[in-house]
């Protein structure tokens, strides 16, 4: 129970239990506190800033917890030895599928473990942790601290940056107002902070088959029958004819994929048709208002629905499929069109080739998004130094060399550097449409259970998309069923 | 007996239909096997694939690492958290199943089915505060910490089965020894301890095979230093999709060896089981 | 009088102290900070913000329609399993029972699937029962069994139908097992005493050999009825509670609540009420067991 608050030793001075001397008079160095208690060690007292200032000692190893396939940890493994041979300092490397990842993030900050010093952080999770996580507005600012590596914030991609790394430490819920610039003043002079650096960045992405597409007798036959060329739909409306077009079970092969199963997926795939459809993709606003039961909502998930059901223009299962379910059925050549988060590779079998798009729009477009970032355990008695290898692993070149493992890079420099990169070239128009996409995206709301609040919500999706429940009756049960869980949460709902 | 045609037909019926199981209940296993020996993407085609050159590319991949974390390590991580807890649980399960089977004492019908009832406790229910508290006290990733609840799990099996087996001894062996002054640490140690090796063996399989399967604690209560085989298979699936070949060739190698030892020990396995039903 | 028979209470609670000690830790000690923690709304998160909210939690439970859906599911999930279990156990141990070389070949196969890591099997699951490339659609429609491919887990009930064959494959056989060495153990006399007076087929079976067995089909029923109440990683991996919630068992909400939204005192009340449940039930098994085998008898 005593180590529930060893997090705060380097503060406070006062719980000298399982810390040994050394690492306490390191931590308090660090943290720049007086600790009367160590007598003559005293000297360490001085201004917060001073301290700082001077360099921390630095440790022989470092320990970052990641992703093993959602953040793509082989990027990862690409940077570690380059960033040995640049700080000596060695990455110790744990990465864990994501449900056992996060229960690892919540379970070490819960307890202020100071054993991982770089933490990986999905967006979802953030509003739970920013009272654990370490606020990097003061070390962004310092140039000291910034030796290895220079921050260069304005190469993130703006929309990215605010979604992933910006919270309000007393009202996590709140979205930056402006997101226009990043600016570390700016932030802070609205009462925000900064809680990581981005680095993974997944939005949703339209993939189709162009040996289909430009099929000459299937764009003849297509032409006479839509009045129009045969192109990647621009338009959901589009998109639910050409998909219709490529459905012929008995070649076994129909329209396009969704991820209708039970899952945060089938959330994202909603959320992006809300977003598209005119409604606050956000599901939740920012006041607690319910904003994924209007009627955009309504429409959107009907529309989703029929074409599954009415359309029947997806392959049998979808309503059990997940994101792996829905890339194996699109690389395996079950369909003409696909929706997901990464690039594809068809299998050895299929002959044929990969093209992307931006999803498809309505009234506008809002593909969800998400990203990851590098953050720094607040309880970790190598702040500085973690700090600068989140820095470090983040910044442009590394995100650059890391497209040789696919990285879903966080900086506009990458992007550019993707145009000519071969590692990135391979995969055709992929990096221009994720670029594209993060730029649209639409995020999570903000909710400290937002866990609960996603179930709901897929449950409603893939009760409608199994014909259980009208998109109607299945959006009004989530939605009772999310406001519960808003109050239980202690929001101000009405 | 004589035989009568009916009969006859019966029992052929009854062969056949035994073996349509079990050759049905060998389909999973043949489709996770052939698998593991398909070269990449060919695990999901339209038809099945049924003629691939064989690789064993994918046991490669997984023992060297290439896929995602080398298999070796989490193995070794699994073969001493299984032996661990059978040890721990073997030798706590002995001294209390004799004493369940042979002593008298006050309390010792209430605790026999106290003993029994734990095993109801499930274990998603009984992770959640063992997993606040090893947060807490740091525990998190250390071999013990998988040890004990594992023990724990199959402690009341154990005993069962152990109980059952010493009531089997005859007493007048360990009474001839009471009258020669041997301690009842002696009487267990020397006696009981090698007359009871079936039941032994029986709780051990069954011990070890929990250990080395389970999942949800070690993936909750584990980082990198003791994280078990079971854990690493759910890292081939992801949001990427999910490694087929390596998968089911991890899943090979993990079953592998329990097979093997259910199979030499299959007699026992199953004797063991029924020793509470013998009166 | 004999000298193990004498009064021993300090040897006696001397030999069970240790194991009990550990049985205590791993399940007193957690029942006890569940309950605590179920009075409380407790996230992990904020630790310090325990606050006491009485009987909020179990209001929750008790009010909650989903709740008492996966609650219910979990009963049907048990009986069907387990029944299933126990009908097409007993058929195989039947068959199993006559010593021979070809039956003892077919008792060592039925091992194996107990044998596979209950993540794995339900993976294999997953791929075998897929619409698409699944060998159950592609081979049950190549024999002509089946029209058009069945979608497995997109409708509940053929869902259920999966997540119960799973079960009932990895599981039959140890019911099949346990019933066919009670079969073989059964004295031949009874029955020869009864065929000679006339008993028959069915009759026999049902009057002469399954009062016989009554020890072994209580205790595999026993075991496989806790076993199959703690069923959790293979319904997760195999459905994950879908389609919309209708194969959500309770471990899978308790799992959720307590360990993925990190709600730690509603995930508790749960629990506990789980555990309730399971110690009203479980002495009420161990008690007809008792009176069919030495099992609990001092």
């Amino acid at each position: 129970m005593k180590n529930a608050s060893s997090g705060n030793s380097s503060r406070t001075g006062l719980h000298l239990q399982g810390m040994t001397r050394r690492s306490l008079v390191k931590s308090a160095a660090a943290a720049g506190f007086t600790l009367p208690v160590l007598g003559k060690s005293a000297v360490f007292a001085a201004p917060r800033r001073t301290v700082r200032q001077q360099d921390a000692e630095k440790p022989a190893s470092l320990n970052m917890l990641y992703a093993t396939v959602e953040a793509d940890v082989e990027a990862i493994k690409l940077a570690i030895p380059d960033f040995k041979a640049e700080t000596g300092i060695e990455i110790v490397l744990d990465s864990q599928p994501y449900d056992a990842l996060q229960q690892k993030v919540f379970a070490e900050l819960a307890v202020d473990s100071p054993y991982y010093d770089v933490i990986i952080v999905d967006t979802p999770w953030t509003p739970a942790l920013t009272g654990k996580l370490e606020p990097l507005s003061e070390y962004l600012t310092n140039e000291a601290l910034n030796d290895v590596s220079d921050p260069a914030l304005d190469d993130f991609i703006e929309k990215v940056f605010f979604d992933t790394a910006v919270y309000n430490p007393t009202s996590p819920n709140l979205q930056f107002p402006d997101p226009s610039a990043v600016d570390v003043e700016a932030i802070t002079g609205e009462g925000f902070e900064i809680y990581g650096l981005p680095l993974q960045a997944n939005a949703l992405v339209a993939m189709y088959r162009t040996d289909l597409f430009e099929n000459a007798e299937g764009m003849a036959a297509f032409e006479s029958e839509y009045g129009r060329a045969l192109a990647f739909p621009e338009t959901w409306d589009e998109f639910t004819e050409v998909a219709k077009f490529f459905t012929r079970p008995d070649e076994n092969l129909y329209g396009t994929t969704l991820m209708a199963g039970n899952g945060d997926w089938a959330t994202d795939d909603f959320k992006t048709l809300l977003a598209a459809w005119g409604g606050d993709g956000y599901m939740v606003s920012d006041d607690f208002t319910l904003a994924f039961n209007s009627p955009e909502g309504v429409e959107a998930l009907t529309y989703y629905a029929d074409l599954i059901n009415e359309h029947k223009v997806t392959p049998p299962g979808v309503t059990s499929f997940s994101w792996d379910d829905a890339s194996a059925a699109f690389t395996s050549g079950l369909t003409a069109i696909g929706m997901n988060y990464h690039t594809e590779v068809l299998a050895p079998d299929v002959q044929g080739n990969i093209s992307y798009a931006l999803v498809p729009e309505k009234v506008t477009r809002g593909p969800h998004f998400g990203t990851w970032m590098l953050s720094v355990n607040k309880a970790s008695q190598n702040k500085e130094w973690a700090y600068r290898a989140a820095n470090w692993f983040t910044n442009g070149p590394t995100q650059t060399k890391m497209l040789a493992a696919q990285l879903h890079p966080s900086r506009k420099s990458a992007y550019k550097a993707a145009k000519t990169d071969e590692n990135a070239t391979k995969f055709g128009n992929f990096y221009d449409i994720l670029g594209q996409s993060l730029a649209l995206g639409v995020g999570r709301p903000r909710l400290t259970n937002y866990g609960a609040v996603d179930k709901e919500i897929w449950v409603a999706v893939n009760s409608a998309a199994t014909g259980s429940m009208t998109p109607e009756e299945a959006l009004q049960s989530a939605a009772d069923k999310v406001l519960a869980l808003l109050q239980e949460a202690g929001y101000p709902v009405s | 007996m004589r035989h009568t045609p009916g009969q006859r037909i019966l029992t052929a019926l009854s062969q056949v239909a035994l073996w349509i199981w079990v050759l049905l209940a060998m389909v999973p296993l043949v489709w996770m096997v052939t698998t593991s020996i398909k070269p990449e993407g060919y695990a999901q085609t339209i038809p099945p694939t049924w003629q691939f050159q064989p690789t064993l590319q994918h046991y490669v991949d997984v023992l060297e690492g290439a896929a995602v974390t080398p298999f070796g390590p989490l193995l070794l991580h699994s073969l001493v958290v299984a032996v661990g807890s059978t040890a721990l649980a073997l030798v706590l399960g002995l001294f209390a199943a004799y004493a369940l089977a042979r002593l008298r004492f006050k309390g010792k019908r209430f605790l026999a089915m106290w003993i029994l009832s734990t095993i109801m406790f499930p274990p998603v229910v009984a992770v959640i505060p063992i997993f606040i508290m090893a947060g807490r006290l740091q525990l998190i990733d250390r071999y013990l910490t998988l040890i004990v609840p594992y023990a724990a799990f199959n402690l009341p099996l154990v005993i069962w089965v152990l109980r059952s087996s010493i009531r089997q001894i005859p007493e007048e062996i360990e009474d001839a020894a009471l009258v020669d002054g041997a301690s009842r640490m002696e009487i267990i140690t020397r006696i009981v301890l090698p007359l009871a090796a079936p039941g032994i063996a029986t709780a051990g399989i069954l011990s070890m095979l929990l250990a080395w399967n389970e999942f949800l604690f070690a993936l909750t209560l584990t980082r990198s230093q003791v994280k078990t085989a079971p854990v690493g298979i759910s890292e081939f699936t992801g949001m990427f999709g999910t490694q087929w070949g390596s998968l089911s060739a991890a899943a090979t190698i993990i079953v592998a060896p329990v097979v093997i030892m259910a199979l030499m020990l299959r007699r026992h396995l199953i004797e063991g089981l029924t020793l509470g039903a013998v009166k | 009088m004999k000298p193990t028979r004498e009064e021993s209470n300090g040897i006696g609670w001397a030999l069970v102290t240790p194991a009990v000690g550990v049985l205590l830790l791993m399940t007193i000690f957690p029942a006890l900070y569940l309950l605590w923690a179920s009075f409380r709304r407790f996230n992990l998160m904020m630790p310090e913000n325990a606050a006491f909210i009485g009987l909020e939690n179990y209001r929750n439970i008790v009010t909650n329609a989903d709740i008492r859906h996966s609650m219910l599911v979990t009963i049907l999930f048990v009986v069907a399993a387990v029944g299933i279990e126990l009908v097409l156990g007993l058929l195989l141990a039947l068959m199993l029972a006559p010593k021979s070389r070809s039956n003892a070949a077919a008792a060592t196969l039925l091992i194996l699937p107990m044998a596979v890591t209950p993540v794995v099997s339900a993976l294999v699951w997953r791929e075998l029962f897929n619409p698409n490339y699944g060998w159950v659609n592609y081979y049950l429609r190549k024999i002509g069994i089946m029209g058009e491919p069945i979608a497995w887990l997109s409708s509940p009930q053929t869902a259920w139908f999966t997540v119960i064959s799973l079960d009932v494959w990895q599981w039959t056989p140890f019911v099949a097992l346990i019933l066919m060495a009670g079969l073989q153990g059964i004295p031949p006399e009874p029955r020869e005493a009864a065929a000679v007076d006339g008993a028959e087929g069915w009759r026999l079976f049902w009057d002469v050999t399954f009062p016989l067995l009554r020890p072994f089909v209580a205790i595999a029923v026993l075991l496989r009825t806790l076993e199959a109440f703690k069923t959790f990683g293979t319904i997760r991996v195999l459905t994950g509670g879908g389609p919309g919630i209708s194969t959500e068992i309770i471990n899978l909400t308790i799992y959720r609540t307590a360990l993925q939204d990190f709600s730690v005192g509603a995930g508790a009340s749960l629990g506990i009420a789980f555990l309730v449940f399971l110690s009203i039930l479980v002495p009420q098994m161990l008690r007809v067991l008792a009176r069919d085998s030495d099992l609990v008898e001092a």
